[in-house]
């Protein structure tokens, strides 16, 4: 039987474990709340130099050791950074959990920050971005997201060339000092271990980790921005990207947007597979998705296809959102409802994947929320809540982006 | 039903038809998960026929001989199925991950899908999805890195030609000429069935006999792999409008059946995985944010590919770097401390693998492909054990990685100079 444990740590830490007996290895994420809406605007991009370089040496070794150290255990980690979190993921077996949480505390805690690591850091950065111009969907979300969230929340994690290229080693260790400390992390551990176990090895690890007051947990300011922007590249496709303002996870209509992301984009009976590439032939790839920041909403739809088929496609795909409203079906929600229940059951059987939705309910909720509570929510979906959601949510507020060799007719869509 | 040890979680069956089930029993899990393996892919095809595998692989969600392409997708999603499908160059897999109570039902769906009805106006618009996805495909300089790579490489053998066939091939093709590739491959003998999760193996197999016991036998797979020669040289390939400029240095390796494939793969991890000698001497060395080694197999051949992705200005620099890596580790002796690191990650990567029916149902399809029968997590276990800093010496003699390679430059910059 599973066992959910929410503790506050004496050090500062807000704990959150499943204890999954029969499993056979251990995963765990620690957040740290700070992100890239914690920069300063001129060093756009230093978060994730001190993501790759924290880990580059400590008070007791270098960055080659610490890997070493890591493989030694045999302990897979990595780590992430977002707008107002940066994530730090490890899976190891069980009998090498400690050893693993020891090796995080001591980069998390003693970092070093060598000046050549920063460098090479920075110059990566600059690479990655000039690397970027090559990948036409990752560019198009870069783009689309700044027209999304705004100065703040849009900001990608390389920065911008000029912004990125400004970080010296100060700036890193001042944005550590400053934001790196046991109030500010979040812990979540899934896997066949006591809790109360977790609990004492995080204490240990990290008490007296700066200040153990709580902070980081207020939202940023979303800034959305309506408008239809085109980006010329030589490509063979055009890519589409558009989006419109959601409803963030603590919302009450936040189980109808995931129940509508199901109807639109769930599986291949879903309404843009079906009505843009089955219908048609239109495309690919199509799909729809949202993000949420803390207390905020997006809801994304995209495709790419070849020029002569853009308009067609746009046009397709916000008919497709349009015509939710009127004929909506009470056996495509049912699918919608049974494919967010039936996924949850099937990757519960990942502890990787019951670590990582945890560590969301501690950020969203504050909480470890049981997946039978979530799913509760879902199952009470109905077509009314759609419409009603689709009513307070009109597509006359839609930030598109587009990128390749021809924009879009300027009538597409309306 | 074949018994195999006490111990064994695996249950054997042949149907009289030929058909082959694979079923691995999980009951910690609460899911499960099935797929349809069919031997065959883009190596198999003729030079006139290339792409038809994976052509074929989409064509079998439209229509069976229960179904229309609807009732394909909703009954999919009725069961909240995670289902996809994949054509390689050597093989077609068409899978769905489900919650236990829901496995029959998901066998039977896939198994009328592997009788499917190609329809006519369905041929025609899928014709223009895939040629969408081709299109997609051009757009990615990794993607025509590696279409380039296998072209030069494996010149006058199937395995040159793209999964996704080209875009001629893919225009011309008639739905007759797929009618008949799926007749003479999609046959019993050619085929099987594999199921992991929380399951009993008599009802799969029950199951199994009511949806594909009425298959006609066909023959299986015609003998006609030839393995290939792999070519030595330099290969450029100019693309204007890329940023980056991708350059491979590619080697003879150990194919999927060959004692040193384990070894293979554990000099792929210390040369170019994580906490690599590329990953320190290379990247962190600031001459390129991407470069690895993989170890590419198949059933009669592999390829080492050393890669990295870098400004275009960059390229011999890193071409370099990846040489001088390639040199030290064929001559100077790979450290006892390197192999055991990688037997760690791969013991923590196994134990992972053994936690979700999708992911053993991938494996046991890849044993049963390439060995022809599954091997447990501990039976793979022993083989990473296997490896030594001795199996690492063999290997380079065997493969060597210093000299005859095949260079490969894909980007914006004509480099290096050819005649």
């Amino acid at each position: 039987m599973e066992e959910l444990v929410q503790k506050q740590l004496d050090c500062g830490i807000e704990l959150g474990v499943v204890h999954v007996p029969g499993r056979h290895a251990v995963a765990m994420e620690l957040r740290v709340l700070c992100g890239m809406a914690d920069e300063p605007g001129e060093l756009l991009g230093l978060a994730r130099i001190a993501e790759e370089t924290i880990s580059k040496g400590t008070a007791q070794r270098d960055g080659r050791a610490l890997s070493d150290a890591f493989d030694e255990i045999g302990a897979a980690h990595s780590s992430w950074v977002g707008r107002e979190a940066m994530g730090f993921t490890c899976l190891c077996l069980p009998e090498f959990f400690e050893r693993a949480l020891n090796l995080h505390a001591e980069f998390l805690r003693t970092a070093t920050f060598p000046q050549d690591a920063v460098q090479v850091a920075v110059d990566l950065a600059r690479q990655e971005l000039h690397l970027l111009e090559d990948d036409a969907q990752s560019l198009v979300e870069k783009f689309l997201a700044r027209q999304a969230f705004g100065t703040l929340l849009g900001r990608h994690p390389l920065g911008e060339p000029e912004t990125v290229s400004r970080v010296r080693r100060d700036d890193v260790v001042e944005f550590w000092r400053r934001f790196f400390q046991a109030g500010r992390m979040q812990a979540a551990v899934a896997g066949p271990i006591e809790p109360a176990r977790v609990a004492d090895l995080l204490d240990a690890a990290f008490a007296g980790f700066g200040s153990s007051l709580r902070a980081g947990r207020t939202s940023f300011p979303l800034d959305f921005s309506p408008r239809r922007t085109h980006i010329f590249k030589e490509l063979e496709q055009e890519q589409i990207g558009i989006c419109f303002p959601g409803v963030g996870v603590r919302s009450p209509q936040y189980p109808t947007e995931r129940v509508l992301m199901g109807v639109l984009s769930g599986g291949m009976s879903g309404r843009l597979f079906t009505e843009v590439r089955e219908k048609q032939g239109l495309v690919y790839w199509v799909g729809a998705w949202h993000e949420n920041p803390r207390d905020a909403g997006m809801v994304f739809l995209g495709a790419s296809t070849t020029p002569q088929r853009a308009d067609r496609t746009y046009a397709t795909l916000l008919r497709e959102v349009d015509r939710l409203s009127d004929d909506l079906m009470q056996d495509e929600l049912n699918r919608a409802v049974t494919g967010i229940v039936a996924r949850t059951e099937t990757r519960g059987d990942i502890t990787r994947a019951r670590c990582g939705e945890m560590a969301d309910d501690l950020f969203h909720y504050g909480r470890p929320v049981p997946p039978a509570e979530k799913l509760s929510w879902v199952r009470a979906v109905t077509i009314e809540h759609v419409k009603r959601y689709l009513l307070e949510h009109p597509r006359t507020q839609l930030s598109v982006v587009t990128l390749g060799p021809r924009a879009l007719e300027e009538t597409s869509g309306r | 039903m074949v018994p195999m040890r006490p111990e064994s979680p695996y249950t054997l069956h042949t149907l009289p038809n030929g058909l082959r089930i694979v079923i691995e029993r999980m009951p910690d899990v609460r899911s499960a998960a099935a797929g349809f393996l069919v031997r065959t892919g883009a190596r198999d095809e003729t030079p006139e026929l290339a792409g038809v595998s994976h052509f074929l692989e989409h064509m079998c969600f439209k229509g069976s001989p229960k179904r229309d392409w609807q009732r394909i997708n909703i009954e999919f999603d009725e069961m909240g199925s995670n289902y996809n499908a994949f054509t390689s160059e050597e093989r077609t897999f068409y899978y769905g991950w489900v919650r236990r109570a829901d496995i029959e039902r998901q066998i039977e769906l896939l198994a009328d899908m592997m009788r499917a009805t190609l329809p006519p106006e369905e041929f025609s618009m899928e014709k223009n999805v895939i040629l969408e996805e081709i299109a997609m495909a051009n757009d990615r300089i990794e993607h025509a890195a590696f279409d380039f790579l296998r072209e030069r490489i494996f010149e006058g053998h199937p395995l040159a030609w793209p999964v996704l066939g080209y875009e001629p091939t893919v225009r011309g093709l008639a739905r007759d000429a797929m009618a008949d590739y799926f007749a003479g491959r999609y046959t019993p003998e050619n085929m099987v069935l594999i199921v992991a999760g929380n399951v009993e193996p008599p009802r799969v197999i029950d199951a199994a006999a009511e949806y594909c016991g009425a298959w006609q036998s066909g023959g299986s797979r015609p003998a006609v792999r030839t393995r290939p020669v792999l070519h030595h040289g330099t290969g450029v390939k100019t693309i204007d409008r890329f940023q980056q400029q991708i350059v491979a240095l590619n080697y003879p390796a150990a194919s999927t059946v060959d004692p040193l494939y384990e070894t293979a793969n554990a000099i792929a991890s210390i040369l170019g995985g994580d906490n690599s000698r590329f990953f320190w001497n290379i990247v962190q060395a600031g001459l390129s944010p991407r470069a690895g080694a993989y170890h590419l197999d198949y059933a009669d051949c592999g390829l080492m590919i050393l890669s990295g992705q870098c400004e275009p200005a960059g390229a011999e620099q890193l071409t370099e770097a990846m040489r001088r890596e390639a040199a030290r580790i064929r001559h100077e002796p790979v450290a006892e401390r390197e192999v055991q690191r990688v037997k760690n990650k791969r013991r923590t990567a196994l134990a992972v693998e053994a936690e979700a029916p999708y992911y053993r149902l991938v494996q046991i399809m890849d044993d049963v492909d390439s060995r022809g029968a599954p091997r447990t997590v501990e039976e793979r276990l022993a083989a990473v054990d296997a490896v030594s800093v001795k199996s690492v010496a063999e290997y380079f003699e065997r493969f060597p990685i210093d000299r005859d390679g095949y260079l490969i430059s894909v980007g914006p910059r004509h480099w290096p100079q050819t005649n």
